[in-house]
């Protein structure tokens, strides 16, 4: 290539420097073109390609290793957790308020997971969607373990560091997210979960999230999320998902006691679950729908991502304790 | 040599008045520093820079991993063409913390810049979220005619930047120009195989990855003003592309003309006039029109266009102006109807959009809604009955953005790029920008728009 650089240039300086530019952008642009084969089949490009990490550490990697392409790959499989915690520290002081509320139920287990990361672009990412898929993986089969004891239903709240404790397939939460971190190079948080399990034949679970995926089924993530707690007699049709859609559109406070709260006066900021407006059917109230559907609301809680760090928790009224034995 | 003398004895009395006043003003204020120069520099000025258009307007944005160098960037182009004097300098911190503003209502976390290249004058758009290009697309505060990509040569392409490509095809950015940033901390072999993976991408994204200009640099030097060939000559690449590359926009003046109309009068002995202001394009006597709406489709010819009851030889996009129609009544226009250019407007009753839904804090509903809502949708000069059907979500939450299906209950002048608002009642619930125009309504359909909840649930049932 340089030999043609120079045959070429006498010719380039007799002719009009326009013509010179086209003919210096051809020798360059054919320059270049080869170079990218060259980049194409070198082992950066493989190693990078195969491993997916940063091309400054699959660079650094190959370095290390002589340009021995299946060291440098057994060393940055190692080396990835390091990088990972290294990279989570750094930028462990940056604002997570983006991110997914994700639930997972059964009829007697409930779920309900939030996790953020900076940007919602790197929400809407399939790696952090495995992510949260994941750890809310692993509090279901916590609360499905874990949760023993009397009562109507048992709860459990984890903060940020019992939910990194947990593990899914041998692997701490903990570890996952700093993987998660080192590959999107952006903070990522565990922010809280709740666990929920039903101890009595009568007491159901529902959950709910919003965007609700298109076909119903027991895991989902979106921006906001409830689990609900109810008792229905079998014989009726199922209203927990229409009922725990309403509470993630309507956020109610609490649940409400007819004899004791009192409506008020503006519908629209009504706070009380069973004075609300029904959702998907305006002409009710909450507790008219409970009404004609026999059902009772035992407990429910709401996530809305991002809200955790505004505000400490979301203020629901927790039930009275002869209903709820929470575990620790 | 009298001309001269001329312009002196006309210069000299100005100059002494000058000079008079600003010396009674400095025994006012009493400041002795000020030298009466200052004083004569400082009077000139207007209170406010007069924005001089000489330049066509092009808005752009930085889109890009958090840490890639967005803000940088644009720093750095301030930098660079402030040495030009084509911009002000700004600093990082200047750009960075995006502020929020308050765009018709919404709230937006949004950074726009300001400069200049030999060409063109930009907008710059820097925001840190996709909802928030979203808002600003709906919005249209500064509608995105094309991007710069900014990806790191350290990192290369993250998992998010597909995301980042998703968005500008959904915001609709067809022209893409990418800088690859932080040269200064990679090698010839690392930069290439970015170029290259970037590329790779843009093809699977849907853009022609081949001939998308791929600019390298670094932005720091350039901010620091250190190695000019990675530093302020990539800028100034840069640049070139994004003149070359990203078309600009053509302009309001330039399409055919369209007039929502606000009034009809008629005027004894002369005829009907619709009243309005001037959408876009310009109008002339005599030019041939189309009346648009509320179900009619009416053609004539602009006899006499008048602004402030005088005659207009033509009227330009942004004149609030009278025209005058031939041989059509005054009951046969209504306010609402479009007059335009024959066969460039149609009226829809179908349509898709893209919608933001205001939330509690920016006077929208606490509550979301469901499929099947009745709203009133408000667009030019018409308003009407619209149902709305959500067909990704079922509801959508205060502080969302959606896509929508409209059915208006009568046909109303629509196109894409038409922005318009959602009411229910008293209150604003969101506002949005049409995206797509659906096959017209049936008569059947129209039927349905006015049947209620138990009649939907009791077809549904039949099925």
């Amino acid at each position: 290539m340089p030999g043609l650089h120079k045959l070429r240039l006498p010719f380039v300086k007799a002719d009009y420097t326009y013509k010179a530019k086209m003919i210096f952008q051809l020798v360059r642009s054919f320059h270049t073109s080869l170079s990218f084969r060259a980049a194409e089949s070198s082992l950066l490009a493989k190693l990078r390609k195969k491993t997916g990490y940063t091309i400054a550490n699959c660079k650094k990697a190959l370095e290390m290793h002589n340009n021995d392409t299946d060291k440098a790959e057994a060393w940055l499989n190692d080396q990835a957790q390091a990088m990972g915690w290294a990279k989570a520290t750094k930028l462990a002081g940056r604002k997570a308020l983006q991110g997914l509320v994700a639930v997972k139920f059964d009829k007697n287990h409930g779920v309900l997971v939030e996790l953020n990361c900076e940007t919602d672009f790197v929400a809407k990412n399939e790696k952090f969607h495995k992510m949260v898929e994941d750890a809310t993986s692993a509090c279901y089969k916590f609360a499905h373990t874990n949760l023993q004891s009397k009562g109507a239903v048992t709860k459990m709240e984890l903060d940020s560091e019992q939910l990194g404790n947990l593990s899914i397939d041998g692997k701490k939460l903990s570890e996952v997210l700093a993987l998660f971190i080192g590959s999107v190079g952006e903070n990522a948080v565990l922010r809280r979960a709740e666990c929920w399990k039903a101890n009595s034949n009568d007491v159901k679970i529902s959950a709910y999230t919003h965007p609700a995926p298109s076909v119903a089924s027991d895991y989902s993530a979106g921006k906001y999320g409830a689990l609900l707690a109810y008792k229905q007699a079998n014989d009726i049709e199922d209203r927990g998902r229409q009922l725990c859609q309403h509470i993630v559109g309507c956020s109610p406070l609490k649940i409400g006691d007819k004899d004791n709260d009192k409506p008020a006066t503006n519908l629209d900021d009504e706070v009380c679950l069973i004075f609300q407006e029904y959702l998907l059917d305006p002409s009710y109230t909450v507790q008219e729908f409970l009404e004609e559907n026999k059902m009772e609301v035992i407990d429910y809680i709401r996530f809305s991502c991002g809200e955790s760090e505004e505000t400490s928790l979301p203020g629901v009224e927790k039930q009275p304790l002869d209903t709820v034995q929470t575990l620790q | 040599m009298t001309t001269m003398s001329f312009a002196k004895s006309l210069v000299n009395p100005a100059l002494k008045v000058l000079l008079k006043q600003n010396n009674a003003n400095l025994r006012v204020t009493g400041i002795p520093t000020l030298t009466p120069l200052s004083i004569i520099l400082r009077r000139n000025y207007a209170e406010k820079q007069v924005f001089e258009r000489t330049k066509p307007h092009c808005n752009v944005g930085t889109i890009g991993h958090v840490d890639h160098g967005k803000t940088t960037l644009t720093a750095a182009i301030t930098r660079v063409l402030a040495d030009r004097n084509l911009a002000q300098k700004k600093g990082y911190t200047d750009i960075d913390n995006a502020p929020e503003e308050k765009a018709r209502g919404i709230t937006i976390n949004v950074a726009h810049v300001e400069y200049q290249t030999d060409k063109r004058h930009y907008g710059h758009t820097d925001c840190p979220g996709h909802a928030d290009y979203i808002k600003n697309m709906i919005t249209g505060t500064a509608q995105m005619d094309g991007a710069i990509l900014v990806v790191a040569a350290t990192d290369g392409v993250m998992p998010q930047t597909r995301e980042h490509l998703l968005l500008a095809k959904q915001i609709g950015i067809q022209h893409i120009v990418v800088f690859i940033n932080k040269v200064d901390a990679a090698d010839q072999e690392m930069v290439e195989l970015v170029e290259m993976e970037i590329r790779e991408l843009m093809t699977e994204m849907g853009y022609d990855g081949d001939k998308i200009p791929v600019i390298k640099g670094s932005a720091l030097c350039a901010l620091d003003g250190k190695s000019p060939e990675i530093g302020a000559d990539a800028i100034t690449q840069l640049l070139d592309e994004v003149d070359s590359f990203i078309p600009t926009p053509v302009r309001e003046l330039e399409k055919p003309f369209l007039l929502p109309v606000e009034s009809v009068h008629s005027i004894p002995g002369r005829g009907t006039v619709v009243t309005g202001r001037l959408h876009r394009g310009c109008l002339k006597k005599g030019t041939d029109c189309e009346i648009v709406g509320h179900g009619k489709v009416m053609k004539t010819t602009v006899t006499g266009v008048e602004m402030f009851h005088k005659t207009l030889e033509e009227a330009q996009a942004g004149d609030q102006l009278g025209a005058l129609v031939r041989s059509i009544k005054r009951e046969q226009i209504k306010r609402g109807m479009v007059m335009a250019k024959p066969g460039t407007v149609k009226a829809h009753d179908n349509i898709e959009a893209a919608v933001y839904i205001l939330s509690k804090e920016e006077g929208g509903r606490a509550k979301p809604f469901t499929s099947f809502i009745q709203l009133q949708m408000f667009s030019m000069t018409w308003d009407c009955a619209t149902q709305v059907t959500i067909p990704q979500k079922e509801m959508v939450m205060p502080g969302e953005d959606a896509t929508l299906q409209l059915r208006l209950l009568k046909p109303m002048v629509c196109e894409t790029g038409q922005r318009f608002t959602l009411r229910l009642g008293d209150l604003t619930l969101g506002t949005g920008v049409i995206t797509k125009i659906n096959k017209d309504l049936t008569e059947e359909d129209r039927l349905k728009l006015l049947e209620g909840k138990k009649a939907r649930e009791k077809a549904a049932a039949k099925k």
